[in-house]
Parts: C-alpha cells; structure tokens; sequence
C-alpha cells in the first residue's frame, strides 16, 4: 500500500502516526496492534447506507487492563490521535465495532472479559467492558446460580458494558438496562480513573448497591457521549423467578394498535406486567417466522398491504403481535393471567402460551428474551430483503394509543415512499415507547443505498418536526440526531468535553459531540 | 442459609476468576466457538447451513473476518486465530447435519 491511501486520522501525519503506533505497541505487544488493510477488515463492515471509506479505522488496539488503557490516552494526547472504544462491537445497524470518524483508531477492550464479581445474595455483578451476554449466562448456569438479566436480541454476540453506554433495552423486567447498571469504573482521556458513586470511596463495600453516591451522579455522563472510557461495570441481576410465564397476543388490524397500548399501558405502570411490552408488526415477525419475502412480493417498491395481510392468514401471524411476561409464583401469576385473558378478550386479541408456541421459531427467541437467555434468533429480519442493508430508526413516544398509530402511519408512508417496507415494533419502557424501525435495504444495490440515506433523513426530520426524538442512532447520523435536540444542550455537551477531553481525542463525533 | 451457602460458592468462583484471569478472547476449542457462536444462527434456520458442505477452510475464515452481507464480521479479539482456524477445519470436515 502506498503512504497515500493509508488511512490516518485528520490533521495526523504518517511519520507522527507510525511513532504512536510504536508507543503503543510497546504497552499492548505488538500482537494487539492491527494496522493493515486486511486485518483491519473485521472494524469496518457496517450495515448503513454510507460507504465503508466514511468509517474505516486507521488502527485496532486491543488492550488488556486499565493501567494500559491509560497509558494508550496519554499517547492519544500527545500525538491529537483520536480512539474509539467498542466493547463487544456489535453495535449492528447502529454501528459496529467501526469508528464514527474515518481515521479514529478503535480501542478494542474486548479483551478485557472478565467476570469480576456476581453476589448471588444481592443479585449484582461487576463485569468488564468485553464480557459478552452469553459468557454471563453459561457462568450463571455453570454455577448454578438462580439469577437472570436482561439482555437485547444480539445477546449471544453483545455485551452489558457496550449495550448500556448505548443505553439499549432488553425485555426482562430489567430491560431498561443503564437504569438497573450499578457504578462505572470510567478512565478519562487524562488518564485518570474515577469510580462513579459509592464506588468513588476507598473499602467502599456498596459501589453495587446504591448508584447515587454523594454530589452529583455522573453515570448517565458516560452514555451516549465521549466523555470517558468505562473499564468496568456494576449491575444488577433479578432472582429468577418461582413462575414465569412469558404470553404472546396477536391482533387482526393495524389499527388495533390503539387499543392494545391503552388496555395495556395501566397494567405496565402499576408493573401487573413488570417487563417491556413489546408490540411487533407482521413484517417483524414474517422474517422470523420464517416466511420469504419474495414468496410474497418481487415487484418494484415497498411491500402492498394485501400481500402482508396475505402473510398473515397463511402463517397465523398478528397484525400486531404483543410479547409480555408475568414474573413471580405461581399464585400470583395465576391471579395476574386473569387480567391478561380479560384484556385479551376484550381488546379481541388471541393469547398465545408457551406451550402453544411450540414450533413457532418467532415466538421462541421472544419468549427466550423475555428470560434473558441469549440468542441471535431476531437476525432473521435480514433475510427478509437480503443484501445486509440495515439502518435502525428509533424515535420515542409517548404510550398512548393515538401516539402510536400517527408515528406508524408517518413511517409507512414515508418509507414506502422510497421502496421500503415497514418492519416495526413498538416498545412499551414504562410510559414511553421506544418505535424502533429496522430500516432494511440491500446494500449491494447502489440505489437502495442512496435511498436508504434519504429516506431515514427524510424519516428523521419529518419526526422532528413532530416533536419526536430518537432514543438513539447510527453513527453516521449522529450529528443530525443530535442538531434535532437544540443547540443549548449541544452548547453544555460541548463544554463538558472541553473540561474533560480537551484534546478531543475520546471518539470525537459520537454522538455529535466533538470541540 | 442456602442463599449463604450461594454467595460462598459465588465469592470462591469470583476469586478464582479474577486470579487465573480467564485468558481473554480464548476458547476451549473449535466446537466450543461453533457451538457458543455460529450454531445460534447457522443451526437454527437463520444463517445457511455449513455442515457437511466440504466448504475450504480458508473460506471460511475469511467469510468470518469480513462478514458477508448481513453476516457479522469477527475479529481476532473475539474469535483468535486458533479458534478461528480449528472451527474452519471442523466445519469444513463436518458430515451434513442429520434432519430429525
Ligand atoms: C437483529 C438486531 C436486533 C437488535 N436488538 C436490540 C435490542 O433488542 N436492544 C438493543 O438495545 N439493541 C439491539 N440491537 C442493537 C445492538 O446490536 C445492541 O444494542 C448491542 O448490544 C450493541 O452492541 P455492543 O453491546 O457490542 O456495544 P458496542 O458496539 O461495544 O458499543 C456501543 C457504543 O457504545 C460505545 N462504547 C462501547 N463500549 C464503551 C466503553 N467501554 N466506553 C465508552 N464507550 C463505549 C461505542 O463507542 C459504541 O458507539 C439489535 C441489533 C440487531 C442487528
């Protein structure tokens, strides 16, 4: 390769990058220091509709411990390098393992997988940053230990850390996932480590039991931003419970949706149903199920709606589909299950059990989630258009009926607009919705590509217009996420990164931060 | 008490992981990565079936380091070389999966 298609970081010349380069090899071993085009190759495959060139990496470091991490951002500093830490790195249709600017070097800390701590009396554990969900459930199971956590649907290849400083979600009734995390061991691009709450007192015993600390909480600082890079985490883990009886209640028309959210929303606040309910459309379930896209539909566009309600006869599969779980003894769970059939039966809705489930692959990685055992059943949403063009859209709304209805209706016909089909769900947190849109594309088409682009900016502004925002985006909208929020809190993140991060060298960029 | 007998047997397990420190990014061996990794997608009708396709060890590697479409990349911090090279060998040489 010569010098000049070598990818380095803005305004950084090779002679200066190759110094750094030796620096840090000396405190990984150079067997950890990737700077080929080859070996590189894994931290730049990306699903969205950008080119690979926008977020190839200049280099991959793989560090093993706090003190090396430490010493790699005093290089940073001196050299202006910038890093990007990735956990696991499956930030998939988000992101990936690949840096948010071309150039940024990614800081691989998946090495760093250890289970540090699991207190089975107070249901916590203190993990590193590449840990992965599947490691956490084998050890749980190996030492048979009666304790669950709530993970998301690329649980089996995903992590706690990266999936919490993402502020993803899950669907066990732990599954808003940065509330129940449990103090932060974060290093600062000046190399400092601070332990957020309790744990910032030396022989503290609770940095895993009580978040707050004493001043200011500053957990929720390192998410969603670039303001440190977190070395460990605390969490907490529910005891598996006595009963669990995990449900699926399918509906016949779109616009039950209505229905389904008001019936349900007070039975979520008052936790009768204490996990993430989770509303899917056909066209989620109808590649999970599995069923061919192209059994249905070959023309050009997006999918016309007898064709899903086609889909929907031939495969038993909802309009809507609504996965819930009730959590406890059997008593209570009895009691609560007649709250469920009674809504059922008067939203019209069809229960579906587990045992009634069987055979169903779509139903069995839900219910799967829904008691944090780890798969990767939900990827057969790309088989649905083929090509590995993904892109999530993720706006929030309010759990109201209306809500969601209007924001499917804006989807629909936006993304239809371009070709695309509306593979939805609604997410129930507790009074919010997360509406998340997997926004599928073939991305060895050139057209679907530019189209895609279009269509998830044309999606991001006609819902900001509105008056909803998203709960998070893929790197290569982050900037125009975050101008949708006003300028006076991109003002404040700014002087944050000032103050922390003057050199700008903690993944300038992510999140639309950057000096 | 059997909760106290848990959080022994949890501290014991605890202390010894930290110690030994789990050599990072390793695995048991070959079948542990396809079982651990690609049998979730690969054995469960969501990625193509491999077994029993005689398909070329470098293949496979490859397929696994880029990722191929809506396939994940791995890299070497996740899936090392050994690994990488034992779980190609084992599918490449696998009889096709019997169908119940
Ligand atoms: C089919 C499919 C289904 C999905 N379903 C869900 C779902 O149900 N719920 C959900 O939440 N997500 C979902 N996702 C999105 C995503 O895959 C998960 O959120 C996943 O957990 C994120 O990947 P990760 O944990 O490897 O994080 P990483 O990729 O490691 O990191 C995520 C982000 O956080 C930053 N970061 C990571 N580690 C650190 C650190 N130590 N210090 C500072 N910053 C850091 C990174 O820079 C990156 O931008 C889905 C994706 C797919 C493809």
């Amino acid at each position: 390769m010569s010098s000049n298609d070598r990818t380095l970081p803005k305004g950084v010349t090779a002679a200066d990058f190759d110094k750094a380069m030796r620096e840090i090899r000396a405190i990984v071993g150079a067997e950890h220091v990737l700077v080929d085009e080859e070996p590189l190759a894994p931290y730049n495959k990306i699903m969205m509709p950008v080119a690979d060139a926008q977020h190839a990496p200049s280099a991959a470091v793989m560090p093993d411990g706090v003190e090396e991490i430490q010493r790699i951002v005093k290089v940073a500093n001196t050299y202006r390098i910038p890093v990007y830490p990735v956990s696991t790195g499956k930030n998939i249709g988000y992101g990936s393992a690949a840096p948010v600017q071309r150039g940024q070097i990614v800081l691989d800390l998946r090495r760093m997988n250890r289970i540090l701590d699991v207190d089975a009396e107070l249901c916590t554990a203190l993990v590193e940053p590449g840990v992965t969900y599947q490691q956490l459930y084998d050890y749980l199971q190996e030492n048979k230990l009666p304790l669950w956590f709530s993970c998301p649907a690329p649980s089996a290849i995903a992590g706690p850390v990266g999936n919490m400083v993402d502020r993803g979600v899950g669907y066990t009734p732990y599954g808003e996932h940065f509330m129940f995390s449990c103090g932060m061991e974060v290093v600062l691009a000046d190399g400092e480590v601070l332990r957020t709450g309790m744990g910032a007192m030396e022989n503290s015993n609770t940095w895993q039991v009580f978040k707050w600390g004493y001043g200011p909480t500053l957990d929720g600082i390192f998410t969603q931003s670039n303001y440190g890079i977190v070395t460990k985490m605390g969490m907490w883990l529910m005891p598996a419970p006595p009963d669990f009886r995990p449900f699926c209640i399918q509906y016949p028309n779109e616009t039950d949706i209505t229905k389904i959210v008001d019936a349900l929303r007070p039975l979520r606040i008052a936790m009768v149903i204490p996990n993430a309910v989770v509303i899917a459309h056909t066209l989620w379930e109808a590649p999970c199920t599995p069923v061919k896209r192209a059994d249905y539909f070959t023309g050009p566009g997006a999918i016309p709606d007898d064709a899903v309600l086609k889909i929907q006869a031939d495969h038993g599969i909802g309009a809507w589909n609504v996965y819930a779980g009730l959590y406890g003894t059997k008593e209570t769970n009895d009691a609560n299950w007649k709250i469920i059939e009674a809504v059922a039966a008067g939203t019209g809705g069809t229960i579906i059990t587990e045992e009634a489930s069987r055979g169903s692959q779509a139903l069995q990685y839900r219910f799967d989630l829904m008691k944090g055992k780890p798969n990767l059943g939900e990827f057969g949403l790309y088989n649905w258009r083929g090509g590995g063009g993904s892109v999530w859209f993720a706006p929030v709304s309010q759990a109201k009926g209306t809500e969601t209805l209007k924001q499917m209706k804006m989807a629909k016909e936006i993304l239809g607009k371009y070709g695309f089909d509306y593979v939805g769900e609604f997410i129930v947190g507790w009074r919010d919705m997360h509406h998340v849109i997997d926004l599928l594309y073939d991305r060895s088409d050139e057209t679907q590509t530019k189209n895609a682009y279009a269509c998830y900016d044309e999606l991001l502004h006609t819902f900001a217009n509105e008056g909803y925002g998203m709960y998070r985006a893929s790197t290569a909208f982050a900037e125009k996420v975050a101008a949708t929020y006003g300028p006076v809190k991109r003002d404040v993140e700014k002087r944050l990164k000032k103050a922390l991060d003057p050199n700008n060298i903690i993944a300038p960029g992510r999140c639309g931060i950057s000096l | 008490m059997g909760a106290n007998r848990l959080a022994c047997l949890v501290v014991g397990a605890g202390a010894m992981l930290g110690a030994a420190g789990v050599a990072a990014g390793q695995w048991r061996d070959g079948a542990q990565v396809y079982e651990k990794v690609c049998a979730h997608c690969h054995e469960a009708n969501v990625g193509p079936v491999l077994k029993g396709r005689q398909l070329p060890q470098v293949y496979i590697e490859r397929v696994v380091r880029h990722g191929n479409r809506a396939m994940p990349s791995f890299r070497p911090s996740e899936i090392d070389d050994t690994a990488l090279a034992e779980v190609a060998q084992l599918i490449g040489a696998s009889a096709p999966a019997v169908k119940e």
